[in-house]
C-alpha cells in the first residue's frame, strides 16, 4: 500500500526527468517516455481505487517528521483515478496534436509536473502538501497555458490566471495556520479528529474557529473553481492548446469540490457557511450559463458553460450533497474533456459534413413538417409542471426512502425539476406534427438520465462516506430551519409553476409580449454580452493601479 | 547618550540595512550604480545580515509601529516592482521587499541564527538574478523588458534557468522564500494579525510583479538578435544551485512550527 501511494507520485515525477533528460537528443523517444509513465500511474491509481472499493481502510503514511504526509482514503483513491485518467488521455492526444509545436518535449514535461501536482493534492494528508501543491498548480498551470513562448495575449491571460489562483491560495494559508495554531500539528487527520472532540473552539478575534476556516477554504475553492467574480480568468484561458484547455476544465477547475470535500469534517462543525457556499454556487451557475448562451465562440461557450457547471458543483456543496459534487465533477470533467479534445475535428468534419446520420430520427426531429396547429397550452403547460416531478420523486424514492427528509436533495429536485419542465417545452416549441412521439422520446431518456443519476450519487455518497452518522451531519450542517425551508419550498413552488404557465401564454401570444418586452430584453443582452463588465472593471484597476505604480516611480526617482 | 537614543540610533541604522522606507532609498540607490557583479552579489547577502546585526544589538523589542512600517515598505516596493521594466531596478526593489518582511520575522522569531537563515534564503535567488543581469546587459546592452524580449525563443537555457530563479525570488514552493514566508505568518497570525495578512498581500504583489517581467523578458516574440545562450555546464551549474536552494526549502519545512 505504501509502496503504491509513493509510487503514483514519483512515477510521473520520474517521466517528467527522463523526458527533460532525454529530449535534446531523442525528441520522439522522451515523449513515450512520457506516456509509459502516464499509463503506468493510471495502473497504479486504478490499483488503489481497487483496493479502496474492497473496503481496505484509510490510512497515513508519513515520510516526514512535520510534514510530508500522503493519505489513502476513497476520496483520494477516487479522485487519483480520475486525473490520472484524464491526464492519460490528453497526453495520447497532445502526440500527435502538438508534433509541429516548438518546445514538444517541454509540454510533457510539464504535463507530467502538473499530473504529479494534482496527485499531491488528492493524497496530501497535511496541510504543508497541500498547501505546496495547491500553489504548484496554479504556476504549472501558468506555464502550460502560456506554452506558446511568443504569444504575449497567452501570458497574458496565463498570468491573470496564476494571479487569481494565486488570490485563491492566500485564504487557504490562514485557514492553514489558524488549524496549526489551534490543534498543534499539521496533519488533516489529526486535526480532524481533535475538531470533533472540541467543535466550538474559538481562533483569532474571538470568531468561532470552524466557521472561520471553513469560510475562508471555501473562498479558496471559489477562486480555483471559478465562481462569479473569481471567474474572469477561464473563458479567456483559451488562447492555450486544446489538450490543456482540456486538462483545465476536465481537471484542475474542479479542484474547489475537491477541497469542500475534503474540509468536509471541518464543514460539519458549521453552521451557515455552506448556506452562503450555495448562495454562491447558484448566483455563478446562473451567470455563467446565462453568459454561455450570448457567446458566438465556440470555445469562450464552453469556458462560461464550465464556469455554470462549477458554479452548479459548488452548489451541491452547499445544499450538503458533498458526495453528489465529486459525481457531477467527474461527469463534466469527462464530457467537457471531450467536447474540448472533439471540437477542431468536429469544426473541420461539419465543415464537410453535419455528421447526423440521416435515418429516421433525423427526418422526424429535424426535417420535420411544423404542425399547422399547437396543442392547447394550459394542459401543456399543466403536464410539463406534472411529468418531471413525479419521474424525480419516484427516482429518488426507489434509490432512499428518507428522501424527503433531506433539504439538499429537495432544493437539487427543483433545478430537476425545471431542467425536465424545459426538455416538454422545448416539445412545444418545437410544433411538431408527431408531438406524443417526440415527447415520449424525451421522458424515457429524461427517466434514464435521473434515474442513473439518483442511482449513481447514492453510490457514490456511500464509498466517500461509509458512516451514516456522518453523512446525517453534513445534511444538518446544510439545513435550514424546518419551518423556514418549507416556506421557502412552497414560495419556490408557486414561483416555478407561475413562471412556466407565463411562459406558455407569453408564447401563445408572442407578439404582444415580444413588443412589450422586447426594449427590457435587450438591454439585458447588451449587459450579457459585456459580460456584465466585470472583465473591463477589473482591466480598469489593473490599468489605474500599474499607472499609480509608474508615478510613485517617477516621484520616488526608482530608488 | 541614554538608552532611548542609543535604541532610535540603533533602530535607524537598521532601517537602512533592513530597508525601511525612506531610508530603503540609499540600498535602490547604491545597487543601481554599482555596475560590478560580484560587488553587487556581496551586496544582497550582506546587507540585511548588517540589519539583523544591526538589530540584535538593539536589546529591546522592536515597537509594533515599525513592524507594521517594514511590512508596508515591503508592500510599496512590491507594488512600485509591478510597473518596472529595467530588471535592474526590478531586482533591486524585490529584494528591498523581501528584506523588509525580516522586521516581522526578527519581532516573532524566537532568537538565535533562524532570521539570519531567512535573510539568506531571501536573499540567494537576488544573487543569481544580480548574475543573469550582468549576463543579459553583456549579451544584449540592457536588461530591459520589452527592449530585450523572447528570450524563451532566443536564449532558451538562459530563460529557462531565469525563469527558475525569478519563481523562486517570488516565494513559490518548494523554494525557500515560500516555506520562510509561511513561518513568518505561521509566527505572527496570532501575535499581530494584521501584519500578517498584510504579508499576504505582498506576496500577491510579488506574483503580479514577477509575471510581469517575465512577460516583459522571457515571452512574446523576440525582439532582439540572438545572443550567446549558457553552455551546458553553466546551465547545469545553476541548476544545481536552484537545486540547493529547493534543499534548502525543504529543510526550513521540517522546522516549520
Amino acid at each position: 500500500m505504501k509502496s503504491l501511494v509513493l509510487l503514483i507520485l514519483l512515477l510521473p515525477l520520474a517521466a517528467a526527468l527522463l523526458t527533460q533528460l532525454i529530449a535534446p537528443r531523442f525528441r520522439q523517444t522522451s515523449v513515450r517516455i512520457s506516456i509509459v509513465g502516464s499509463v503506468a500511474t493510471f495502473i497504479v491509481a486504478a490499483a488503489l481505487l481497487t483496493l479502496a472499493l474492497r473496503g481496505e481502510p484509510t490510512r497515513v503514511i508519513q515520510f516526514g517528521a512535520n510534514w510530508g504526509e500522503l493519505l489513502f482514503d476513497p476520496l483520494g483513491s477516487l479522485m487519483a483515478f480520475v486525473v490520472s485518467g484524464i491526464s492519460l488521455i490528453v497526453h495520447v492526444y497532445s502526440v500527435r496534436y502538438m508534433r509541429d509545436e516548438p518546445g514538444y518535449p517541454r509540454f510533457f514535461v510539464l504535463l507530467d509536473l502538473m499530473t504529479a501536482a494534482l496527485l499531491l493534492m488528492v493524497i496530501a494528508g497535511d496541510l504543508i502538501t497541500l498547501l505546496i501543491a495547491w500553489h504548484l498548480i496554479g504556476v504549472l498551470l501558468y506555464f502550460l497555458l502560456g506554452h506558446d513562448a511568443s504569444s504575449h495575449a497567452a501570458h497574458r491571460y496565463a498570468s491573470w490566471t496564476l494571479l487569481t489562483y494565486r488570490f485563491g491560495d492566500l485564504p487557504l494559508v490562514i485557514a492553514a495556520v489558524l488549524l496549526y495554531q489551534a490543534f498543534d500539528t499539521w496533519s488533516l487527520q489529526a486535526i480532524f479528529a481533535q475538531l470533533t472532540q472540541a467543535p466550538d473552539k474559538l481562533t483569532l478575534f474571538e470568531l468561532p474557529l470552524a466557521e472561520t476556516v471553513a469560510a475562508l477554504v471555501a473562498l479558496s475553492a471559489f477562486a480555483r473553481s471559478a465562481q462569479f467574480l473569481l471567474h474572469t480568468w477561464l473563458p479567456y484561458s483559451m488562447s492555450g492548446p486544446t489538450p490543456v484547455s482540456a486538462l483545465m476544465h476536465a481537471g484542475i477547475v474542479n479542484a474547489g469540490g475537491f477541497l469542500i470535500n475534503r474540509f468536509a469534517p471541518l464543514f460539519v462543525n458549521t453552521d451557515g457557511v455552506l448556506h452562503w457556499v450555495f448562495i454562491v454556487g447558484l448566483v455563478t451557475a446562473v451567470i455563467g450559463s446565462v453568459l454561455m448562451l450570448a457567446q458566438n465562440d465556440i470555445k469562450k461557450a464552453l469556458g462560461y458553460s464550465t464556469m455554470g457547471q462549477m458554479g452548479f458543483m459548488i452548489m451541491e456543496c452547499g445544499v450538503g450533497a458533498f458526495s453528489l459534487a465529486i459525481y457531477h465533477l467527474i461527469a463534466h470533467g469527462l464530457f467537457k474533456g471531450t467536447l474540448f479534445l472533439g471540437a477542431g475535428g468536429v469544426i473541420g468534419e461539419a465543415r464537410q459534413d453535419d455528421g447526423v446520420p440521416k435515418d429516421d430520427l433525423y427526418t422526424f426531429v429535424v426535417e420535420r413538417e411544423p404542425a399547422k396547429r399547437r396543442q392547447p397550452w394550459l394542459p401543456m403547460a399543466i403536464m410539463t409542471l406534472v411529468v418531471p416531478v413525479t419521474i424525480l420523486v419516484l427516482a429518488h424514492w426507489l434509490v432512499a426512502q428518507d428522501f424527503f427528509q433531506k433539504q439538499g436533495a429537495i432544493v437539487l429536485l427543483f433545478f430537476g425539476w425545471v431542467t425536465g419542465a424545459q426538455l416538454i417545452f422545448s416539445t412545444y416549441r418545437m410544433r411538431t406534427q408527431n408531438i406524443w412521439r417526440l415527447m415520449g422520446l424525451i421522458l424515457f431518456s429524461f427517466t434514464i438520465v435521473v434515474l442513473g443519476y439518483a442511482m449513481i450519487s447514492h453510490a457514490f455518497d456511500l464509498f466517500l462516506y461509509p458512516d451514516p452518522v456522518f453523512r446525517t451531519s453534513i445534511d444538518a450542517a446544510a439545513g435550514i430551519d424546518i419551518i423556514w425551508f418549507d416556506a421557502l419550498v412552497i414560495l419556490m413552488a408557486l414561483v416555478v409553476v407561475l413562471g412556466w404557465l407565463i411562459t406558455y401564454a407569453a408564447e401563445q401570444h408572442r407578439q404582444y409580449w415580444g413588443a412589450k418586452l422586447g426594449a427590457i430584453w435587450r438591454s439585458f443582452y447588451t449587459l450579457v454580452a459585456r459580460e456584465f463588465f466585470v472583465i473591463d472593471a477589473y482591466a480598469r484597476l489593473s490599468d489605474g493601479l500599474l499607472s499609480i505604480a509608474r508615478r510613485l516611480n517617477v516621484l520616488l526617482r526608482w530608488s | 547618550m541614554s538608552s532611548l537614543d542609543m535604541s532610535s540610533f540603533g533602530y535607524i541604522l537598521a532601517a537602512i540595512f533592513l530597508p525601511l522606507f525612506p531610508a530603503s532609498m540609499l540600498f535602490n540607490w547604491l545597487f543601481f550604480r554599482i555596475g560590478n557583479v560580484w560587488l553587487r552579489s556581496g551586496l544582497l547577502l550582506v546587507w540585511p545580515q548588517l540589519g539583523l546585526w544591526l538589530l540584535a544589538a538593539v536589546t529591546e523589542e522592536p515597537p509594533v509601529g515599525l513592524i507594521y512600517w517594514g511590512v508596508l515598505t515591503a508592500g510599496l516596493y512590491a507594488f512600485r516592482a509591478c510597473a518596472l521594466r529595467d530588471f535592474r531596478l526590478w531586482t533591486a526593489h524585490m529584494a528591498t521587499s523581501s528584506w523588509a518582511l525580516l522586521w516581522l520575522a526578527a519581532a516573532v522569531n524566537e532568537g538565535g541564527y533562524e532570521v539570519n537563515l531567512q535573510a539568506a534564503a531571501f536573499s540567494a535567488p537576488f544573487v543569481l538574478l544580480a548574475w543573469f543581469i550582468f549576463r543579459i546587459e553583456s549579451s544584449f546592452g540592457a536588461a530591459y523588458a520589452g527592449a530585450v524580449g523572447g528570450l524563451a525563443l532566443t536564449v532558451p537555457r538562459l530563460a529557462g534557468v531565469l525563469v527558475m530563479t525569478v519563481l523562486a525570488a517570488v516565494a513559490t514552493p518548494l523554494f525557500p522564500g515560500f516555506f520562510v514566508l509561511l513561518q513568518t505568518i505561521t509566527q505572527a497570525l496570532m501575535v499581530v494579525p494584521g501584519a500578517a495578512v498584510m504579508v499576504l498581500g505582498v506576496w500577491l504583489l510579488w506574483a503580479w510583479a514577477g509575471t510581469r517581467i517575465l512577460q516583459g523578458l522571457v515571452f512574446g516574440p523576440a525582439s532582439s538578435e540572438p545572443g550567446a545562450d549558457l553552455a551546458g555546464v553553466t546551465t547545469g551549474l545553476l541548476g544545481s544551485v536552484l537545486l540547493v536552494l529547493v534543499i534548502a526549502g525543504i529543510a526550513f519545512a521540517e522546522g516549520l512550527a
